[in-house]
């Protein structure tokens, strides 16, 4: 079986500044996986800017981010595994590796879990109605737009006003997109204030607050939804051709379900708690990683 | 003109079953569905159960073939290749009304012979399932209760049909019947079949095709009801299939661990409709009856809501029919119509009864090359280590995930392709892709681009569920 001292799981920003810091405080034998065929987790599709101002003192975009870590990345002999599955994770610190044509085991003196979020979708939500097409989650979109180029809709219907769901109001302004609204259930945007200014005012994009869906309509595609005002209970129609869904993020950690308690596991990242911005989840991860690389020695 | 010896209308689980068991014999079948692939209807969305036969009056013909169809249903998900939870069923009982329905279930199954049913003391229900709510007074044990995914069955009695001889013919839909000398003339949309005999298995229209030749005889009047889906990971997951059985007289609850690993709850019940759209007062009596049976259980892990339609039958002045109804309207025609619970357990039983009816009125002849076997696609996950291991060396396709969720490899995905799915939702029916906590948000877009590819087809015609759902956008950019 193969052997590595620190294994990493996912190769985002954490995965990434983990990895170096753990590097950097003497640890020699380092091993990432990410599933992706590209590192950065989700900064590739990130492709606005606004990312590093507290760890670079300048606004770059997900792209230039990430290659800022890989640069750093490059100085260290961390072994990157891409398009690597970690499958499963045992009390007998081993994990359970696949890719294409290989399906192996490794051994690990420490595992630092790196996987980030995955998106609350409409099904956890007490929405009825139909289940058509053209209901996306606002990084299915992201990802769909910025690295796949394709077209996802026309008349489009924002649910959710953090940071994710401005972003893609702006980023379906720019493809051309209607965007209708954005809908959110409290009295206020979700997201910081530099980017409702940005992605929200500057593209006169109507932020409709004490609002959510509550029944979606259409037989094929989605056709509309009945969207209810919380103060009021009145309910308004709003027709439509692509719902994206901004539902908030849920720190991704099945892979150690049951093993949370572990000595030789840190959480480093989203995955250990929602960050705001990119810049605190790398720096918490570079220390998870400085105390996984110092332990190792 | 195309001739047959046996047209079976309808490519649901009963249709399948019934091309299957038909095939038993040296005949000419074709199996015809309106829709791009089989197992669209009420067959992929129901209750999953697998009943032991408590429910039905002693002597009747839902009691016996349920225990039968119970009694060999391991052999039928060994043949065809289909995994069979038999978990056993606890009815819950939290008061004297439901304690006399229990004790008079009991009286049916000893009756009806079913096997190990015990009536239990709640200490005895409570060890069995320690997260079941206070009060409880009683349960009825079933052991031999089970579950099985309804649409892999249906899938793999087609696939077996197929393999047996059987012609499968999809995006066909039969618009009128004429009665003929020798049988019958089907005009579909897709040009006209002579058959000697004819098999209607059309579901919630299965009244409908019937009456293209027939006077009405029964009606089928549809109801809706709504489930949730909870994660597999959800805290609190019962081992046992629950039945709850609630004191004011209404209806009770069931809540179903599935072979896939996730929780079942429902159905809510709304009268006379063909609505696939869920219902909000629907949803939240589901989610009510689950809190009040099961107070540990997580309704955070709730991923997805679906509403099922049920075909009830009912005579045509509007009493309503509680057997199963087969009919023999005329030489060689025969109907299944308004089918409803136990249908999924009796499944294969209906197309064996319908099968063997016909082939005594058309003197056919035993095919002695039957092959019972069907292999279904290796789902890499269910492998040991070196079982996956040596799959993915042979197979490098089976060592790629592409559902992280449900850990569902692009091996399956493109086997699933091979054996006719053509839709996002036909490749999720076959190998569970998207049936996860991330509901496909992470795998979708990989899998529109692995139809399109392998289809051949522009990847913004690839539909999640057939014509008019496209995924991506479909107009003119």
């Amino acid at each position: 079986m193969e052997h590595v001292k620190l294994l990493i799981v996912g190769a985002g920003a954490a995965g990434l500044s983990a990895a170096v810091s753990a590097w950097d405080a003497g640890c020699r034998d380092i091993r990432i996986a990410d599933r992706a065929s590209a590192p950065g987790g989700v900064l590739p599709q990130c492709i606005h800017r606004g990312f590093g101002l507290s760890t670079f003192g300048e606004e770059l975009s997900g792209p230039s981010y990430a290659e800022r870590l890989l640069a750093a990345l490059s100085s260290t002999g961390v072994h990157l595994s891409l398009d690597t599955e970690v499958l499963s994770v045992s009390h007998d610190k081993t994990a359970l590796l696949s890719r294409r044509g290989c399906v192996s085991r490794v051994r690990f003196e420490r595992l630092i879990l790196a996987s980030g979020c995955r998106e609350k979708t409409i099904g956890s939500l007490p929405v009825f109605g139909t289940r058509p097409a053209g209901i996306f989650t606002a990084g299915q979109a992201q990802e769909t737009i910025n690295l796949r180029h394709q077209d996802l809709g026309r008349e489009v219907l924002i649910l959710g006003s953090g940071d994710l769901g401005m972003i893609m109001a702006r980023r379906f302004s720019l493809e051309g997109k209607h965007v209708i609204a954005v809908l959110e259930q409290a009295a206020h945007y979700g997201g910081m204030a530099r980017n409702y200014h940005r992605c929200m005012e500057m593209y006169q994009i109507p932020l409709r607050c004490r609002m959510t869906v509550r029944k979606i309509h259409g037989q094929g595609r989605i056709s509309g939804v009945t969207a209810v005002h919380l103060d009021s209970g009145e309910q308004e129609y709003i027709a439509c051709d692509t719902l994206v869904t901004a539902l908030g993020l849920i720190p991704e950690r099945a892979l150690v379900q049951g093993l949370e308690a572990s000595p030789w596991l840190s959480l480093a990242g989203n995955c250990c708690r929602v960050y705001d911005i990119v810049d605190s989840a790398a720096s918490q991860a570079q220390r998870i990683g400085h105390e996984a690389g110092t332990s190792l020695l | 003109m195309e001739r047959f010896d046996a047209a079976v209308i309808g490519g649901g689980l009963l249709g399948c079953f019934a091309a299957r068991e038909l095939s038993r014999w040296k005949l000419d079948i074709i199996l015809l569905e309106a829709r791009e692939d089989v197992c669209t209807g009420i067959s992929r969305a129901n209750t999953a159960v697998v009943y032991s036969g408590y429910d039905h009056k002693p002597g009747t013909l839902k009691a016996e073939m349920t225990v039968r169809a119970n009694a060999s249903f391991d052999r039928l998900c060994r043949d065809l290749d289909v995994p069979f939870s038999r978990c056993g069923s606890l009815m819950l009982s939290f008061g004297p009304r439901a304690d006399a329905v229990l004790s008079k279930k009991l009286q049916n199954g000893e009756a009806n012979g079913v096997p190990g049913l015990r009536l239990l003391d709640a200490e005895s229900a409570y060890a069995m399932e320690p997260g079941l709510a206070p009060g409880l007074r009683h349960a009825l044990f079933s052991p031999t209760a089970g579950t099985v995914n309804p649409w892999q069955l249906g899938i793999a009695a087609c696939e077996n049909a197929v393999h047996n001889g059987v012609q499968l013919r999809l995006n066909t839909k039969v618009e009128a019947l004429h009665r003929e000398a020798d049988g019958y003339l089907l005009e579909t949309d897709r040009g006209a079949i002579r058959t000697r005999a004819v098999i209607n298995c059309a579901g919630l229209a299965a009244h409908r095709v019937q009456e293209l030749l027939f006077s009405p005889s029964v009606r089928i009047v549809p109801s809706a009801g709504d489930y949730l889906v909870l994660d597999k990971n959800s805290a609190g997951k019962p081992a046992h299939i629950l039945e709850y059985e609630p004191e004011e007289k209404a209806k009770g609850m069931t809540v179903v661990p599935t072979v896939e690993g996730s929780l079942l709850l429902g159905p809510s019940e709304r009268d006379n409709t063909l609505d696939y759209a869920t219902a909000e007062n629907g949803l939240l009596w589901v989610r009510e009856q689950a809190a009040r049976l099961l107070p540990g259980l997580d309704l955070d892990g709730t991923i997805r809501s679906f509403a099922a339609v049920r075909p009830n039958p009912e005579q045509m002045d509007g009493r309503s029919i509680h057997s199963f109804v087969i009919e023999h309207p005329g030489q060689g025609f025969w109907s299944l119509i308004g089918i409803k619970t136990p249908g999924l357990t009796c499944a294969r039983e209906l197309g064996q009864y319908v099968a063997a009816s016909l082939a005594r009125e058309l003197h056919a002849e035993e095919n002695t090359d039957f092959d019972p076997i069907r292999r279904g696609i290796q789902k890499a996950h269910t492998l040991s280590f070196d079982e996956r291991q040596r799959l993915a060396a042979a197979e490098p396709e089976y060592g790629e995930i592409v559902c992280c969720c449900e850990d569902v490899t692009r091996g399956e995905i493109l086997e699933a392709i091979r054996r006719g799915a053509c839709t996002v939702d036909g490749v999720k029916r076959r190998v569970g892709t998207g049936m996860g906590r991330c509901q496909g948000a992470r795998c979708q877009q990989k899998i529109t681009a692995i139809l399109s590819r392998e289809l051949a087809i522009p990847e913004n015609t690839v539909t999640k569920d057939g014509k008019g759902t496209e995924i991506l956008y479909h107009g003119a950019r």
